[in-house]
């Protein structure tokens, strides 16, 4: 009879992750996504990424405690245009859940209908770096993108989870007027440094500085994902001379010494700048991610333009 | 270990357990539109779609000094030591299939897989048939391009062989199912490699197979540190010996045994500048010489890697091993190694190795080794 209970316990424990939860499971390729998601899906699910806000999107080692996440996942939401192309596949590939193969009701890739950049319409080799074939998948970066997202996510949510529909569809429309008087506040900040000339460490804002109207004049990588050489960054430091380029942004994942010795040689100011939710402790929401980088733009500008 | 891989890379089943410490990146370029070539160039594409990816990795080698291991004494100053093809597609909504065809220096082509995988089946299984590395632990299903080591460690060679234990045959993987860590399983039946290729077995009579099983695991010790161990078993035929009437044989096998464990690290807010992996492995072998007479012998590697730059790496090998027929000798050494990445498609590395040998020659050579890849290169298995 204890042998008997003893196997039932074992078995409890062992098929637990099976029943752990009724609620829909999500899991992102990055915090961005996550907080989307959460805002839409509220209580009905339950939202996990993989990739932590402060790491670098492009490298992200695919551990096999993902798995375990991936083996209960109803819904994968990825960014898409291979950003996750060096880490994902594997781990798709032995989560042993077809639910969310691409094809498959469970597979969301975040990229449709949003706004892309740099798409590549000739030759693409590797002399260029490390190239998206598919356009630039930082797009994230702009909040119209934010919505495009938030309403693809509310579809595939409500045909995933049709008893929860109608909340899916009234917290995306909560979400979209956060957005919407949002986006006001944002766009009389970007005012204020309106055509400002930013360097940017490697090419992950496009899309925000098409939205908020930054010039960014050139990259600190000279070819995406290539490290800097001496010759480059010379040519970096009289570029920011010449043109009086005040900024320097940096991803949080980039070691700082270089840039930080540029800006210590020119007078520019340099910028830890998280392009994800999570790249800093105070960014804990999507909403958060452009409160805060605006803000660093226009405290370190101040009006000096 | 990484694959050359594109729909978006393939990762045989469960070879989380290796990895070069290069994740692949595609980052982002502002490439500029070109409509003169654009539609060209997209038709091209087109009619491409679904042709299998096609991938090359050229593993030139120099070498100083003069082995004294048998097969490798006469080996040149300089060659391209390996040449391999990869061609990997999926093959319909259920499966995906690859192949590996490497050339050696001389242009002698060697199937070195080629095989399908289920990986969705029911239940938490994946299977997989054709030839194959035989997962004996993470280095045996590392191709040898793959390691970060210009020669193959000593106990790795001389109980399975130079190019590691691979066959023909299928392959359950099973995750276990818990709430803790990750646990797998894999059962493996294959057709027995020939001596020449594995020491440590051998085709006896057609029916007899190979059999391979291991348990693996891994933990996440904390965000920057995780660790991987496992166990193989491997039996399977290691020749025939004729009854004492002379009119029938029986045949002889090996138990292999291994124990592996692999410790990494690596800060994820700076994971493109520093990382280390240690990894160590031993190997038992119960080897039936005769009927009567079973030969123990036993060997082990450890080796660790620490990128100490964005595009440095840094590293050192011990081994130890016996020999599958032969536990009265052994031979041990080392190797350092220095290698520099210009991109994670190209990697350039100085190595140097001692080995003192079984004869008690002291064997002192130096490497340059030149890797570089073409074609779609995708995830790096972990």
């Amino acid at each position: 009879m204890k042998f008997k209970v003893f196997l039932v316990l074992v078995a409890a424990l062992f098929l637990s992750p099976v029943l752990a939860s009724a609620k829909l499971q999500v899991v992102t390729t990055t915090e961005d996504l996550a907080s989307i998601a959460r805002e839409i899906g509220k209580d009905n699910i339950d939202v996990t990424a993989i990739a932590k806000g402060y790491q670098d999107p492009h490298f992200v080692d695919p551990k096999p405690s993902y798995l375990l996440k991936l083996g209960r996942a109803d819904v994968l939401m990825i960014v898409g245009l291979e950003l996750e192309v060096g880490w994902l596949p594997p781990l798709l590939q032995n989560a042993r859940n077809s639910k969310i193969i691409p094809g498959n009701p469970g597979y969301f890739d975040a990229s449709e209908g949003c706004h892309i950049l740099q798409k590549p319409t000739g030759v693409v080799d590797r002399s260029m770096g490390d190239v998206h074939p598919y356009g630039n998948p930082h797009y994230w970066t702009e909040p119209e993108n934010g919505r495009a997202i938030a309403r693809h996510m509310a579809e595939k949510l409500s045909e995933l989870d049709q008893s929860h529909a109608a909340e899916y569809t009234a917290n995306l429309k909560q979400f979209e007027d956060r957005l919407t008087a949002k986006e006001k506040e944002w766009n009389t900040l970007a005012a204020t440094f309106k055509g400002v000339k930013v360097i940017t460490y490697h090419n992950s804002w496009p899309n925000f500085a098409e939205a908020f109207s930054l010039n960014i004049v050139n990259h600190i990588e000279p070819k995406p994902g290539i490290p800097p050489s001496p010759a480059h960054v010379q040519d970096l430091i009289n570029q920011i001379k010449r043109d009086k380029i005040p900024l320097l942004l940096i991803e949080p994942y980039f070691d700082d010494k270089l840039p930080a010795k540029i800006a210590a040689d020119t007078g520019a100011k340099m910028l830890i700048f998280p392009p994800s939710v999570g790249g800093i402790k105070d960014i804990k929401t999507y909403f958060d991610l452009f409160d805060h980088n605006l803000k660093l733009i226009a405290d370190a500008v101040g009006g000096k333009l | 270990m990484h694959r050359k891989i594109s729909y978006k890379a393939f990762l045989h089943l469960n070879v989380f357990l290796m990895g070069l410490p290069f994740v692949a990146r595609a980052a982002d370029s502002p490439i500029p539109a070109s409509p003169g070539t654009g539609g060209g160039a997209s038709a091209l594409q087109a009619s491409n779609l679904l042709n299998p990816n096609i991938s090359v990795v050229g593993w030139f080698q120099g070498m100083t000094g003069h082995p004294h291991d048998p097969g490798h004494d006469s080996e040149p100053v300089m060659q391209l030591k390996e040449t391999e093809l990869g061609l990997q597609s999926i093959v319909d909504p259920w499966a995906r299939g690859d192949f590996f065809v490497s050339f050696d220096q001389d242009g002698n082509a060697n199937l070195e897989e080629g095989y399908i995988t289920w990986f969705h089946l029911p239940g938490g299984l994946g299977f997989r048939t054709g030839k194959f590395r035989s997962y004996f632990g993470p280095f045996n299903r590392t191709h040898p391009h793959d390691t970060p080591f210009a020669t193959r460690p000593l106990a790795e060679k001389n109980f399975l062989g130079e190019d590691g234990l691979a066959g023909t045959g299928g392959g359950l993987s099973w995750q276990i199912p818990n709430p803790w860590i990750f646990l797998n399983t894999d059962l493996e039946a294959l057709r027995p490699p020939a001596v020449t290729d594995t020491p440590s077995f051998d085709r006896a009579e057609r029916k007899d197979l190979l059999y391979v099983g291991r348990i693996n695991g891994y933990l996440d010790v904390t965000d920057s540190q995780n660790l991987s161990f496992g166990g193989s078993y491997a039996n399977g035929p290691s020749g025939q010996e004729l009854t004492s009437l002379g009119t029938s044989s029986d045949t002889l096998h090996t138990q292999l045994y291994a124990l592996d464990l692999t410790y990494r690290w690596k800060n994820p807010a700076r994971a493109i500048y520093r990382s280390l992996i240690w990894q160590n492995e031993i190997l038992w072998s119960k080897h039936e010489v005769t009927s009567i007479d079973t030969v123990q012998s036993w060997g082990l590697m450890s080796w660790l890697q620490y990128q100490f730059m964005e595009r440095w790496a840094t590293g050192g090998r011990y081994d130890f091993s016996q020999f599958a027929t032969d536990n009265g000798t052994h031979e041990y050494g080392g190797l350092v190694f220095i290698t520099y990445s210009p991109s994670e498609f190209s990697h350039i590395s100085l190595q140097a190795s001692h080995v003192k040998r079984s004869d008690g020659l002291d064997e002192n050579l130096g490497f340059l080794r030149v890797l570089f890849n073409i074609g779609p290169h995708g995830a790096h298995a972990f």
